[in-house]
């Protein structure tokens, strides 16, 4: 039963925004931008090698877009009073937490895909399909820790009198690990090619994030969710 | 026993630790024979603040988990109280790294996994109070950001873990901060100030606990007075 | 690094402890002042209900 509701949830808010592709396409809009941004930001020179900094221009890219998706998200739940319907069904809070936060990954993963092959076009000059596989691997742990935060993060949030100002705030320190350990295998791949042993500590490190903050956010998500 | 912990009687005994551990650090312990030399002195106080930071930060984090099992107020003040104080020894540890750095490696700054975590730490726990100032409703303030107080103190070891384990380059400059082993009246020395430290901040979370709850109670009569 | 030069940099950062805790026991003090004179207002005020209520 849980399940159904899940995929109820997840499903009534993939048709909404597929419906109206405003978030994703503002999402992809901005992904794009700050990809022209950063040209310009770290290297006028046509020879300055960013291969270096590639990691951390497509993560911080991915993390800032994570924000508009979640703030969009929530706040549209909010403003059309979808939560307040929601929470009067016999719903387990924890279910909606994940069809949330599942609902939030696909966003961000559609964009990725979009973005990333676009991203390799402008920045990367060495093949990495080799490392294809490990790389999408760092790609949805890191995902699963961003949503994962981001969600229970953007419930309280929205709920409060600065909604949308206040995720960037409590959502960035959070994060932090999330990003070092993301742009650290990232460049790893670009630059030098997957290092298994690196990159193992690195998906490990992940992981642990992830299954850490999900049991945390499956204790908390009935208080953040409130009444 | 209640006289032996009540706020006077622990500042006393936080005060005499404190003035044993600075004598027994001057007097007793020896100079530093690494290339820290005089400066490690510096570091009898600034460890032991460090850890009792993250005491602080532990205590906000069973007193959120208590709070959220049994919506005492006494739980939230408690909770608010640590992270106001574990904020106040953060930036004293950051103020006090930062001259260590200056004379220990002639930098003020240094990306070095205990600064940086204590950096990150800092802007986590600002949030806390951000978080805390845009809720009205005093119910709701108190379980936001006891929900926060869990999250982000689980946050902290693994951001040091990151910080520590992954730098962000993939040639690391990787600055030991002075970890030399100590001998046994370095060794007393140090533990001396841990003690004296520690009982400063249980002398702290002591007055301004019963401090907020005056305020607490000042309030309710005034609005009840003031109808 | 001299001992002199140390020193000065040991006791720099000892003097920040110092001042950082006077400064946050200045802080409170006034925090618990203001809480006082709070106490001092209120008591007034049920003094004075007590006055009028005694007075029908």
């Amino acid at each position: 039963m849980g399940f159904r509701q899940f995929m109820a949830i997840l499903r009534k808010d993939l048709i909404r925004e597929l419906r109206t592709r405003e978030m994703l396409v503002s999402m992809f809009l901005f992904v794009m931008l700050a990809l022209v941004i950063f040209h310009y930001a770290f290297g006028v020179d046509e020879d300055t090698d960013l291969t270096y900094f590639t990691g951390g221009m497509l993560w911080v890219t991915f993390i800032f877009s994570a924000l508009l998706g979640l703030n969009r998200s929530f706040a549209q739940e909010k403003d059309e009073q979808c939560l307040d319907g929601l929470l009067l069904c016999p719903v387990d809070r924890v279910t909606i937490f994940f069809a949330k936060m599942t609902g939030n990954l696909v966003f961000l993963l559609i964009i990725q895909a979009v973005s990333v092959p676009v991203f390799t076009l402008f920045f990367i000059e060495r093949s990495y399909l080799a490392d294809i596989g490990l790389f999408l691997l760092v790609l949805l742990l890191a995902d699963l820790g961003i949503c994962t935060i981001g969600t229970l993060l953007a419930t309280i949030s929205m709920n409060t009198r600065a909604r949308d100002l206040l995720l960037p705030i409590v959502f960035l320190p959070l994060i932090v690990p999330v990003l070092i350990a993301a742009v650290s295998a990232t460049t790893g791949i670009f630059a030098d090619g997957a290092d298994l042993g690196d990159l193992a500590a690195r998906l490990g490190f992940l992981a642990a994030f992830d299954a850490v903050f999900m049991v945390a956010a499956y204790g908390t998500y009935d208080f953040a969710i409130g009444e | 026993m209640k006289k032996l912990t009540s706020a006077p009687a622990l500042f006393a005994a936080a005060g005499a630790f404190l003035a044993a551990g600075l004598l027994l650090a001057f007097l007793y312990a020896p100079v530093d024979a690494s290339s820290m030399g005089f400066s490690q002195k510096i570091f009898y106080y600034h460890a032991p603040i460090a850890e009792t930071a993250l005491v602080a930060f532990g205590i906000a984090f069973v007193a959120a988990i208590l709070y959220l099992r049994d919506p005492d107020p006494k739980w939230d003040r408690l909770s608010y109280v640590s992270v106001r104080l574990g904020l106040l020894f953060s930036v004293m540890v950051m103020v006090t790294g930062m001259i260590w750095g200056k004379a220990a490696w002639d930098a003020w700054w240094a990306w070095e996994p205990r600064l940086t975590t204590f950096l990150i730490v800092c802007f986590l726990y600002t949030a806390y109070f951000v978080l805390r100032q845009v809720v009205e409703e005093e119910s709701r303030r108190a379980t936001y950001a006891a929900v926060f107080a869990i999250v982000a103190f689980i946050d902290v070891p693994i951001t040091f873990f990151a910080t520590r384990y992954m730098p962000e380059g993939l040639h690391p400059v990787v600055i030991r901060a002075g970890d030399s082993g100590m001998e046994g009246s370095m060794f007393l020395s140090f533990m001396i100030s841990m003690a004296g430290m520690t009982l400063l901040l249980a002398a702290l979370v002591r007055a301004d606990v019963a401090a907020a709850r005056l305020k607490d109670e000042i309030d309710d009569l005034k609005t009840r007075i003031g109808g | 690094m001299s001992i002199e030069e140390g020193a000065k940099f040991v006791a720099a950062a000892y003097a920040v402890i110092l001042a950082v805790v006077i400064a946050y026991y200045a802080m409170s003090a006034r925090r618990v002042s203001a809480l006082a004179r709070d106490v001092e207002l209120l008591k007034a005020e049920v003094e004075k209900r007590e006055a009028v209520g005694s007075g029908d």
